[in-house]
């Protein structure tokens, strides 16, 4: 944790070094040798004074836990900024507006059942779901859409199969709770939502008139990706702490109570941040647990975890974040636990 | 961010993940083998946008009609500072990767469930016998004819210190997706003092009697009678049958 503390230091200070005033002033050439600088100035740090410490055996684990998690997401992390950049560049607004349903209370659950064509886990979600905000659709379809993708989507389903050979129901059982808290929570942004909880810059269009759409298209990408980006090592990093930080055989102390279980469970689903193509293995090997909780598990884990809340935090605005989040975790422990307990 | 530094953190990501991907394993120390074309399409992809990035900046400067279009401050041409967290992940990958999880990760995992199987074929006549870690404790704890009882078992894999109570478990990590869903199989050494933490090695001998063999009381435990170190494995994520000795 310590080199990262230092490194992130390290970044704050470059950060405040470079100005930062970025309406229209031009720059002179100073930006980049301050980087240059400071990166080889760190590095120097780093190697003379830091190897030691950065080898112990729990610092290892986090830097290796941490890194996995950042490299495992890019690739779908570029994949949800491409499909969204192309999304604000190229297609037009009134192609969605055709497809879904007038009504917002009918879009939302046809988002949500769209939300299995999109492949990959929750990472490549969060932009999709903003370009397609950006783009005219209803905020609530788009949320259904954003809540159900990761959960729904063929591989991750197959996933589960192999995971719990020989039980079907935990599939549908999974496919079903996702479906319905994602369709949930998109009525209950139509009833309680509000517009101002989500950062201006996510309620205006994309694409302006005077600008080629390739060059629209390479910057919103460009911008896209560095900002969830950053976001995705921040959650990697706290979602790390905890995997290193908490010892599994403590899990093994809750699994008595069933409630408690449950409850137990969804917390760790949303700590660990296990991606939703694995998770299902990790459910699998939580064998002191009743099936109810690990569908919990399932349901909770691709909806609402550390690196997404960083992730939405950086897309949508902090305190939307916050909250759809909180109202997420509520609405899937729920669902989970119902439907679990009528199939499991 | 300016956009000297965009393109630079565009580029050394890029490098990062082919880096990692293509020109050498790193990347299997963190995810699974099925990731890496993935990785490479990513790096190579970041690699052309940083450079694509640098040289269309250049022909066209930032006096363009987009420096000042944007008066409500979402400028598409200035990220955000959150974005210097990037440059962590690939200086590390760059220049300082961490290791492949090892012995603290096993010694604070609870270990792996073991699949229930239906019927166990007979074991070959080889002597001695290369079993995975999982398929032993399968073997040891649900094969009612006792096929491992007095055979001699060929196991690779890494030491893992059995903490203040003294001896050793041999170990091996493995995981779905990355590194963050790792669950480890481990299986108890009876007999040599413990190696360092982290050395592979192969190990051959008998199963430890403890409890009912081919029930869940007996331990996945073995009387060793050798230990020879070996290299680690390109990928150690997996739970492979030792090679057999010439």
């Amino acid at each position: 944790m310590n080199k990262a503390d230092e490194l992130v230091g390290v970044v704050e200070e470059v950060a405040l070094v470079a100005p930062t005033g970025h309406q229209g002033r031009r720059v002179t050439g100073r930006p980049l040798p301050v980087v240059i600088v400071t990166a080889a100035g760190s590095v120097a740090v780093l190697t003379l004074t830091g190897v030691g410490w950065l080898n112990q055996p729990a610092v290892a684990a986090w830097r290796t836990v941490c890194l996995a998690i950042t490299v495992q997401a890019l690739p779908f992390l570029l994949l949800g900024t491409v499909l969204s950049g192309a999304i604000n560049a190229f297609v037009p607004a009134e192609l969605f507006t055709r497809i879904l349903p007038r009504s917002p209370a009918l879009a939302v659950p046809v988002a949500g059942v769209a939300g299995v064509v999109l492949p990959g886990c929750e990472c490549a979600s969060v932009p999709v779901a903003n370009s397609l905000i950006r783009r005219g659709v209803t905020p609530a379809a788009a949320f259904a859409f954003l809540l159900s993708a990761p959960a729904i989507n063929p591989i991750v389903l197959t996933a589960t199969a192999v995971a719990f050979p020989g039980s079907p129901a935990m599939v549908a059982a999974r496919l079903l709770a996702s479906l319905v808290t994602a369709a949930a929570m998109g009525w209950l942004w139509l009833w309680l939502g509000r517009e101002e909880w989500l950062r201006p810059a996510v309620r205006h269009a994309g694409h302006r008139p005077g600008r080629s759409r390739w060059t629209e298209f390479r910057l919103g990408f460009q911008h896209d990706f560095l900002h969830a980006g950053g976001f995705l090592v921040l959650g990697a990093m706290a979602a790390a702490t905890f995997n290193v930080a908490v010892p599994r055989s403590v899990l093994d102390t809750f699994s008595g109570s069933p409630w408690l279980s449950v409850l137990f469970l969804a917390a760790l689903a949303v700590l660990l941040a296990v991606c939703s193509e694995a998770d299902a293995f990790v459910a699998a090997s939580l064998t002191g647990f009743s099936p109810t909780a690990r569908l919990v598990f399932m349901v909770v884990g691709p909806m609402v975890d550390l690196k997404l809340i960083a992730l939405q935090a950086g897309t949508f605005g902090r305190s939307f974040a916050l909250r759809f989040s909180t109202a997420t975790t509520v609405v899937a422990v729920t669902a989970g636990a119902l439907i679990g307990g009528a199939l499991l | 961010m300016k956009r000297h530094a965009q393109v630079l953190l565009l580029v050394l990501t890029g490098l990062g993940l082919l880096h990692a991907a293509l020109f050498s394993d790193l990347c299997l120390r963190y995810v699974k083998e099925g990731l890496r074309p993935l990785l490479i399409a990513s790096g190579v992809l970041l690699l052309l946008l940083g450079v694509a990035g640098a040289a269309l900046d250049r022909a066209a400067p930032e006096a363009g009609p987009h420096a000042h279009a944007h008066a409500h401050g979402h400028d598409h041409s200035a990220a955000p500072r959150i974005a210097w967290l990037l440059f962590l992940p690939a200086l590390s990958l760059l220049l300082y990767a961490p290791p492949a999880l090892g012995a603290y990760t096993a010694s604070h995992a609870n270990s792996k469930a073991v699949p229930k199987e239906q019927r166990f074929d007979p074991l070959p006549a080889t002597v001695p016998l290369p079993m995975t870690l999982t398929d032993f404790t399968a073997r040891v704890q649900q094969d009612r004819e006792q096929a491992v009882r007095g055979r001699s078992i060929r196991m690779t894999g890494f030491v893992t210190p059995a903490g203040r109570a003294g001896g050793w478990y041999l170990t091996r990590i493995i995981f779905t997706c990355c590194a963050a869903d790792s669950q480890s199989v481990k299986v108890r050494m009876y007999g040599p003092p413990a190696l360092p933490a982290n050395t592979w090695v192969a190990v051959t001998g008998t199963w430890h009697p403890t409890g009912a063999l081919g029930t869940k009381s007996a331990t996945a435990a073995l009387d060793v009678h050798r230990t020879e170190p070996i290299s680690p494995p390109v990928n150690a994520y997996t739970d492979d049958l030792p090679l057999t000795p010439s």
